[in-house]
């Protein structure tokens, strides 16, 4: 999982998003890093019109203006980007990035990045079946190393075989920056379907990553509403660490709870033997949730 | 710690903890029944684990009142020390809101038992008295001088500071403070374990003691599930090794007929009393780990001293 900061020319990374705001954040950072390092940036919008990525570029400070007429920017609908010909051709869309890819460069950009919101694929799009091999095709040209590229697909939408299937063609996916990285321990914060946000912790907390562990929690803290924890990607954690859980939902202010997510069954008994389940604010939630 | 007095105080009662050796079931029932009865007339929580064949003495001569007593099959309550443990506690927690006392029977299961479970067993009952100090429990544990090996009476009187006949109590001259008591075979070098693999050496970096011991542990066969149980037990020993004892340590894993058996050794002393068996408190900042341990594992042996501490852990297949 590469987190959007480290998004490279070469890269053909899937980003499967819960939420608009976890998709904002991703685009937005991936556009303006592109415009940062003189790279030419393509956004392809599943709306009608390009005001909805505009306006989020514009929030972010970027000339939205001065760059699209400097020939930097373009934000298009997809249908224009994707389905050149009326229905989605694999071999023309290839054909068409490496045309944009080569002009890019002629133009004098460092490089092409390109952006694609593929909600499209799921409105009987002639051709759309083959999104897929398209996928795994184009691969090649990122690796080429002129060029970078994020797939954004609605993880609310799209069916979970395909968004597997989807997501299987891409070398790697991509999700906001990490709040915190620390040895095998990333805190990242997303956004679940409702649109409420989520720390979502991967790797390992134990004494090695138990400060930084709390200092995640703590930032978490400092926002308003409750605090929603997904410890489904958590490959370990000790007692300490549960500890700084429990402490960290204790003491919460009257109203607010900290709601872990996706906790594994044996750690959830972990946190029976101590007596930390009669822990005001803390909240376990059983429910698994969907990846 | 508070000392335990035996004596009902007039304020909240304080652990009570009686061994009944009895030899009869005429003895036994001549303890147990008024034990029952008083505490029913008196609004206690009745609790009675012991045998099926006790239990049966026992309903027939209380009657209409056995209603009143919760009855508990000593095989399914007495699984692993820790846990038994852990039980109790939750017990008196539940029924001390709406009782004054929580009068317990508790007939330990002592046929079967390996020699180390014997000892930890026999060590369990010694560490009731500073688990339940200060807890308003009424604990008589029934030992059946007809069938147990006479070390086992004698560590009772060891293990608890009265002793009960009929309905009179007496001072058990042979009682031990827990702080101070140690098994007999507490002073033996643990067995060396059979078919343990080459030793895995760890220090602070507990990461890749964990991959190793995974790898090892996957080796065995355990799955996936089993092997979570074994890496968060191991790290907390480790941790404890390297934040408070040697700094390093060395772990062997093995399997065995009961189940996987883990030795986590380090040059350092332990010095905690009770080490995993004292309820700890959820808000404290510390002290938590061991007694996790204890409830993940079947049973936990404990050896240290000058030559550093050896931590046995065993944990079942299932």
């Amino acid at each position: 999982m590469r987190q959007v900061k480290d998004v490279r020319l070469g890269d053909h990374l899937c980003l499967a998003f819960t939420h608009e705001a976890e998709q904002r954040e991703v685009s937005v950072t991936f556009v303006t890093a592109g415009l940062a390092r003189g790279e030419r940036v393509l956004y392809l919008t599943d709306d009608p019109t390009p005001d909805r990525v505009r306006h989020w570029l514009e929030e972010a400070g970027v000339d939205v203006a001065a760059v699209t007429a400097a020939g930097q920017l373009g934000v298009r609908p997809a249908r224009e980007g994707y389905l050149v010909s009326g229905r989605f051709d694999p071999d023309a869309m290839i054909t068409a990035l490496r045309g944009e890819v080569a002009g890019s460069l002629a133009a004098g950009f460092s490089g092409f990045r390109i952006s694609g919101e593929m909600g499209w694929a799921l409105r009987g799009v002639a051709g759309a079946e083959r999104l897929e091999e398209y996928e795994r095709r184009i691969t090649a040209l990122f690796h080429e190393g002129m060029s970078a590229a994020i797939c954004q697909y609605d993880t609310r939408v799209f069916p979970p075989d395909r968004l597997d299937a989807l997501t299987g063609c891409h070398p790697e996916q991509v999700q906001m920056n990490a709040l915190l990285q620390d040895g095998p321990l990333r805190v990242t914060p997303a956004f679940d379907s409702e649109g409420r946000p989520v720390l979502r912790v991967s790797g390992a907390i134990d004494r090695d990553t138990a400060a930084a562990w709390d200092a995640a929690l703590q930032s978490a803290v400092g926002e308003d509403g409750d605090v929603r924890v997904d410890m489904g990607g958590l490959e370990f954690i000790d007692v300490a660490g549960l500890r700084v859980l429990v402490r960290t939902a204790a003491a919460l202010p009257d109203g607010r709870c900290l709601r872990v997510l996706r906790l594994a069954p044996a750690l959830d008994k972990v946190i029976r033997m101590v007596g930390w389940d009669r822990t005001s604010g803390l909240v376990i939630d059983s429910e698994v949730a969907s990846a | 710690m508070t000392a335990v007095t035996g004596q009902a105080a007039a304020a909240a009662p304080e652990l009570i903890h009686h061994a009944l050796v009895y030899g009869s079931d005429e003895a036994f029932l001549s303890a147990t029944t008024g034990f029952c009865r008083d505490g029913l007339a008196g609004g206690d929580r009745v609790l009675a684990v012991t045998t099926p064949a006790n239990i049966g003495l026992l309903e027939d001569a209380l009657g209409p009142a056995a209603a009143g007593v919760e009855f508990v099959a000593a095989d399914d309550w007495y699984g692993a020390p820790g846990r038994t443990l852990a039980a109790y506690g939750r017990y008196v927690d539940a029924h001390k809101v709406r009782h004054r006392r929580v009068r317990i029977i508790g007939e330990p299961v002592w046929h079967g038992r390996s020699p180390a479970e014997e000892a930890e067993w026999t060590r369990y009952e010694s560490v009731i008295n500073a688990a339940f100090a200060g807890s308003p429990a009424w604990i008589v544990c029934p030992y059946d001088e007809r069938t147990l090996p006479e070390r086992i009476v004698a560590d009772a009187r060891r293990t608890h500071p009265k002793l009960l006949t009929g309905s009179a109590e007496h001072d058990s001259h042979a009682y031990t403070d827990p702080a101070a008591f140690a098994h007999a075979s507490d002073h033996l070098p643990l067995p060396p374990p059979a078919g343990a693999g080459e030793e895995i050496r760890f220090d602070a970096d507990l990461g890749r003691m964990r991959q190793r011991v995974a790898a090892r542990a996957a080796a065995l066969g355990l799955s996936a599930g089993q092997i979570d149980r074994l890496l968060l037990a191991v790290n907390e020993v480790a941790a404890n090794a390297v934040q408070h004892g040697g700094g390093h340590g060395r772990i062997l894993l093995w399997a065995d007929a009961a189940g996987i058996g883990c030795d986590v050794a380090d040059p350092g002393r332990l010095s905690t009393p009770f080490p995993g068996y004292l309820p700890p408190d959820p808000l404290a900042d510390r002290g938590h780990g061991l007694w996790v341990v204890r409830q993940l594992c079947e049973l936990l042996e404990i050896r240290t001293g000058r030559n550093g501490t050896q931590v046995r852990l065993h944990l079942a297949r299932g």
